[in-house]
């Protein structure tokens, strides 16, 4: 609980930094929320032209797009520290000084940044879910509504797990960034249409490395009544669980890459 | 037991070597920046840690705060091994690194300092007197509302030391606290750590390239160069070994015609006269004054010994350094 | 020559980078493994009068020039945020052309580099999924200079970028802005084929299409090699317009860095 008190206190003070500079701040909130629009006016046009994707529909793509977008932002604007700011945190040194305090390193690293000109991001994913929620005809009950939050909240941590495979390779000083991002943002980008458009090895890539299929697709699939993987229903409530699997096994190898850390000379 | 236990020492890293042409991957060298290094530290003392860039230094105090696991050896403080219990140990210690701060850029100094209160955990009473005896003994008061980018060098060191003190560690450790301060500044940074040190007895270790702060602070000065510790010991006798050459600076009447020296006597000529230096043990005194009567006839001579960093030049040098 | 020394320079720093590199290659792979996927998803539903060879190709030859849409000059961007700029445009050469020529090295290198393995893993993946060659050699002669136009008015669209930037106070939030709008409207993100089609005939004529589009359709076969003469035609009168606008927009930077005192 001290932590989580920790962690809305130093948001709180990255938010007054970031808001030292309104004008800037604008701006890129702004820039932000055209950018996000553009990848949703990617989907629409695809609408417009196929109408369909494999049985899916075009309000079950929208709030495949939702979904993903809402969890992908979510965990930008609140893992900062991970997902953006982590190399530059080993190259300052700003990383030296986490670990010269009696507090968990991970905790620290996500205390020190937020990337609050994501909420415009996350606001075009909260139109997306909204709009292919009415277009898909979904029945809503508070059992859908906890798989939503759940699937979400999963994902989140998985998209955050993920990142951290990035952080890892900074620790050893391994500069394949790229190559992480393949996961990351390509599988940002793969996985906010449904799973099963792709070949076997993707799907493979996605359910059991990434699990995105898992954390996102099967619920969604489940919540708009349309079992993916022809799975019985109970798996909607257990997959998403794979998120937190993937999260605590890359805090356990994030930890362990710590003790190989460098730190920088001078 | 002593308070710091250091014993055998060892830290390697891999670096990779530049590019050569026509292989395909870089080649890799093990570099050996400690080599069992052993010494103890007891509680409240004052010790200053010098050697040239690369000897270790920061890899040592790297490791004492528990940020390095070492490769070899054994390290305890306060009966704690830093790296294996690192969050117990580091609630009794502070860092200050000179040149990256620890707290946060934008904001006033006084909000990082309540997010270090949370961080630390100190209770608020003790929390409010402590700050309030850091911030008059350094001087901050007027600017707890500041952000820390809007400070000077200075006063950004001194916001630094006030942060890593907060929560009362019983052991500090300064690398190189005094790089790029004025003189003002390095004096009443001396004046606070001897005053934390004798009113709690604070341990204190420093790292600096500034033999001043180890004039002024330590009782007791380690010398690590290549890994290795070379001296541990009083600076007094340090010096001694390598207190060796003389400097003169020297005014004739009028122009001199010749001023012959033997080898061994440096020599430069400046607007003040020219300036000499010389080994007594080498060449004896009153051969070399004899020598400078016979050039001309002499208006003024200074006699001076050798500056500190010099002799730590020659130190250096003498060990291969 | 300044000009031809500052592009030999960034030619070798670009070389520096081959770790990077590779792993840019197997990211923009897979990035492109994924959507000719999608594409062919979709075309499996409803296929459209463009096949999906050409499409695959036009995913290809975008992800293989990728790096020429990339704002590449971080170091220069870094030297706006800094005001450090002041400096360069005190120097005694003409300041767009130096950089021009900067951005242009960056741009060839960094591209030329990823594109060719690129594009021989592409050629490999089987029909439909990986680039098909163009129907006549016609073609691919023709594709060329187009590629050569586009990359003069990607520069040049650049520097404008670059003089916007020194106005702005935040140069970040306008880089986005004009990056999305060169991302979408060069076909990055989706195919401007695939736009509707009473789009296509606004978008293909703005400059952001002459960077990658019109090079890829005339390799299709999509624009005809009879008409490659009226593609080029566009395209020079983009780059002629973009360079002078630059200059235009640097000349007017300079005068105001002086004016100010830098």
């Amino acid at each position: 609980m001290n932590t989580l008190r920790l962690y809305i206190k130093s948001i709180g003070m990255l938010l007054k930094s970031h808001l030292q500079y309104p004008s800037s701040f604008i701006m890129q909130t702004l820039a932000q929320l055209v950018m996000e629009g553009g990848e949703m006016m990617v989907v629409i046009l695809i609408v417009d032209r196929f109408e369909s994707l494999k049985g899916w529909s075009g309000g079950n793509l929208y709030f495949f797009f939702g979904i993903m977008s809402v969890s992908f932002y979510l965990t930008e604007m609140f893992g900062r520290g991970i997902t953006g700011d982590f190399p530059s945190m080993v190259r300052t040194g700003r990383l030296d000084t986490f670990l010269v305090r009696p507090r968990g390193v991970l905790t620290q690293v996500l205390c020190g940044g937020t990337d609050p000109r994501r909420i415009s991001c996350i606001a075009v994913g909260v139109a997306a879910l909204i709009m292919g929620s009415n277009l898909s005809n979904i029945a809503w009950n508070p059992l859908k509504v906890l798989v939503l939050v759940e699937s979400i909240a999963m994902s989140c941590l998985l998209i955050l797990g993920l990142f951290m495979i990035e952080a890892i390779f900074c620790i050893f000083s391994v500069k394949s960034v790229e190559l992480v991002n393949a996961i990351t943002y390509g599988g940002r980008s793969a996985c906010q249409y449904p799973i099963d458009i792709y070949p076997l090895p993707l799907r493979a890539l996605f359910t059991v490395i990434a699990p995105f299929a898992l954390t996102m697709h099967v619920p969604a699939a489940w919540i708009m009544d349309k079992p993916l993987y022809g799975w019985p229903i109970w798996t909607a409530f257990v997959t998403p669980l794979s998120g937190a699997v993937v999260f605590a096994v890359m805090t356990a190898l994030f930890h362990l890459a710590l003790r190989h850390y460098r730190s920088t000379g001078s | 037991m002593s308070y710091i236990e250091v014993k055998n020492l060892k830290k390697n890293f891999t670096v990779k070597k530049k590019h050569e042409k026509g292989k395909l991957l870089r080649e890799k060298e093990i570099v050996n920046a400690l080599k069992e290094v052993s010494f103890s530290v007891d509680k409240g003392e004052l010790v200053g840690y010098i050697g040239p860039n690369g000897a270790g230094k920061s890899t040592t105090v790297k490791i004492l705060s528990g940020i390095l696991t070492p490769d070899g050896g054994e390290v305890t403080v306060g009966g704690i091994v830093p790296w294996k219990e690192r969050k117990r140990h580091v609630r009794n210690i502070g860092v200050v690194f000179g040149q990256r701060s620890q707290l946060w850029w934008d904001v006033p100094i006084i909000d990082s300092y309540m997010l270090l209160r949370d961080i630390y955990r100190i209770p608020q009473g003790d929390y409010e007197s402590r700050l309030k005896e850091l911030t008059s003994a350094l001087q901050l008061e007027e600017l707890m509302r500041t952000p820390l980018r809007l400070l000077s060098l200075g006063q950004r060191m001194r916001a630094e030391l006030c942060g890593s003190l907060l929560h009362r560690p019983q052991l500090l450790f300064l690398d190189e606290p005094t790089i790029g301060l004025d003189a003002v500044s390095k004096l009443a940074l001396r004046d606070f750590l001897k005053w934390e040190n004798n009113e709690y007895g604070t341990t204190i270790m420093l790292t600096t390239h500034d033999m001043e702060d180890i004039e002024a602070l330590c009782s007791r000065v380690m010398v690590l160069g290549h890994g290795k510790k070379l001296f541990d010991g009083k600076l007094p006798d340090l010096l001694e070994r390598y207190d060796t050459v003389r400097n003169v600076n020297i005014k004739y009447e009028g122009t001199i015609t010749d001023l012959r020296l033997p080898e061994g006597v440096s020599c430069s000529h400046t607007e003040d006269g020219i300036e000499l230096s010389y080994n007594p043990t080498k060449l004896p005194t009153s051969k070399f004054l004899g020598l400078l009567q016979e050039a001309g006839n002499i208006s003024e001579l200074t006699l001076q010994p050798q500056n500190t960093d010099h002799m730590i030049a020659a130190m250096y040098k003498e060990l291969d350094l | 020559m300044p000009y031809f020394t500052v592009f030999k320079m960034r030619l070798r720093m670009e070389l520096q980078y081959r770790g990077a590199m590779i792993g840019g290659i197997a990211c923009q792979m897979f990035f492109g493994l994924i959507l000719v996927a999608l594409y062919r998803a979709l075309y499996a539903g409803k296929p459209q009068s463009i096949p999906i060879e050409s499409v695959a190709t036009y995913v290809w030859l975008q992800q293989a020039f990728f790096r020429m849409m990339l704002a590449s000059d971080s170091e220069l961007v870094d030297k706006i945020r800094s005001g450090d700029i002041a400096y360069d445009m005190c120097r005694p050469v003409d300041m767009y052309g130096f950089y021009y020529a900067r951005i242009m090295a960056q741009k060839l290198m960094g591209s030329l580099m990823r594109a060719v393995p690129m594009l021989i893993v592409a050629f490999l993946l089987p029909k439909g999924w990986g680039i098909s060659l163009p129907a006549s050699f016609l073609e691919l002669l023709a594709a060329l200079p187009a590629l050569l136009l586009g990359l003069l008015c990607v520069c040049a669209l650049e520097n404008i970028t670059v003089a916007f930037t020194m106005k702005t106070l935040d140069p970040r939030g306008m880089q986005g802005l004009l990056n999305l709008l060169m991302m979408t409207l060069s076909g990055n993100l989706f195919p401007l084929t695939l736009f509707p089609e009473s789009w296509q005939k606004i978008i293909t004529f703005l400059p952001y299409a002459q960077l990658l589009d019109a090079p890829i359709r005339l390799y299709t076969g999509e624009y005809l090699p009879q008409e490659a003469f009226r593609i080029y035609g566009i395209q020079a009168f983009w780059a002629v317009i973009l360079i002078a606008l630059g200059v235009s927009m640097w000349n007017a930077n300079k005068r105001r860095m002086i004016v100010q005192g830098g």
